[in-house]
């Protein structure tokens, strides 16, 4: 006859795999929520890197004149937004519809996002006239 | 305001405007100075353009450039200058498109493609105005030369 001592059960066994099972059960939870923690935190470093990259509010200079000032803009603002700011800005300068903004030499279109045309922090935009040109 | 120019810069726009449109195109000056002393005028610069006998269009790179320059430099224009077939006025296009908007600015028109004597006799002087209108001042009560 066996010794009970050194030769368990059967039914202390199925006990004993039982309560593997049920820790095994726990920890696969545990690395589920671990990995969803992970995916979280790793969304949330490429946000701040996006938005470290790609502000969504961010300051520019605009140059009229010799003289440059500094503007707070926002990437959904259209060009017409900051263009009007820098006019009233320079002085309330008369005949404002022939003046616009500039950028790596291209005329910033008036109607379009501060976003759409590319304009980034620290960017420098001429503000001038589109033609200059006189006539007897 | 009053602003000083050396007899030498003014002979130095007469120059530009001689060999440029050669008595034949209009053509265009400008007179800089430093936002350090306003009222001096510093450098005459002859813009890159394209003219014909009755007027003149400023190249439009060449003004980017020019722009950047004036901001590296401290430097703003003070006067526009440019010449006339024959009389000397202000006309519709020089009224719409001058290259500074500011009440205050001043463009000077020369007569006769500048061919006669350096010099102010018979040139037109005009100012902008607050509201963006053109007005005409005498030439002693802004321009002094030194």
């Amino acid at each position: 006859m066996l010794d009970k001592t050194c030769c368990p059960s059967s039914e202390e066994a199925l006990e004993h795999l039982r309560k593997a099972e049920y820790d095994l059960e726990q920890a696969r939870r545990k690395e589920q929520e671990a990995q969803k923690e992970i995916g979280e935190a790793e969304a949330e470093i490429k946000k701040a890197i996006d938005e470290i990259e790609h502000p969504r509010v961010f300051k520019v200079e605009v140059l009229y004149d010799g003289i440059k000032k500094q503007f707070e803009v926002r990437v959904e603002e259209t060009v017409k937004h900051l263009l009007d700011q820098a006019i009233r800005a320079f002085g309330q300068l008369p005949q404002p519809h022939t003046l616009s903004l500039y950028k790596d030499g291209k005329e910033l279109a008036d109607n379009q996002t501060i976003k759409e045309v590319g304009v980034k922090p620290c960017d420098v935009l001429l503000l001038r006239p589109s033609t200059v040109k006189g006539g007897a | 305001m009053v602003y000083r120019l050396t007899q030498g810069m003014l002979e130095e726009t007469f120059e530009h405007f001689r060999r440029c449109g050669r008595g034949r195109e209009e053509c265009q000056a400008l007179w800089v100075g430093s936002w350090d002393t306003p009222d001096t005028i510093s450098r005459v610069v002859h813009p890159k353009h394209v003219a014909q006998h009755g007027g003149f269009v400023l190249d439009d790179e060449w003004l980017n450039t020019f722009w950047i320059e004036l901001g590296n430099t401290n430097s703003g224009i003070r006067v526009q200058v440019h010449t006339h077939p024959h009389e000397a006025f202000h006309s519709a296009v020089d009224d719409e498109f001058p290259i500074i908007h500011k009440a205050g600015f001043l463009s000077l028109v020369i007569p006769n493609f500048a061919t006669g004597p350096v010099g102010f006799k018979d040139a037109y002087l005009t100012e902008i105005q607050q509201d963006g209108r053109w007005r005409q001042v005498e030439i002693a009560s802004r321009l002094v030369l030194t």
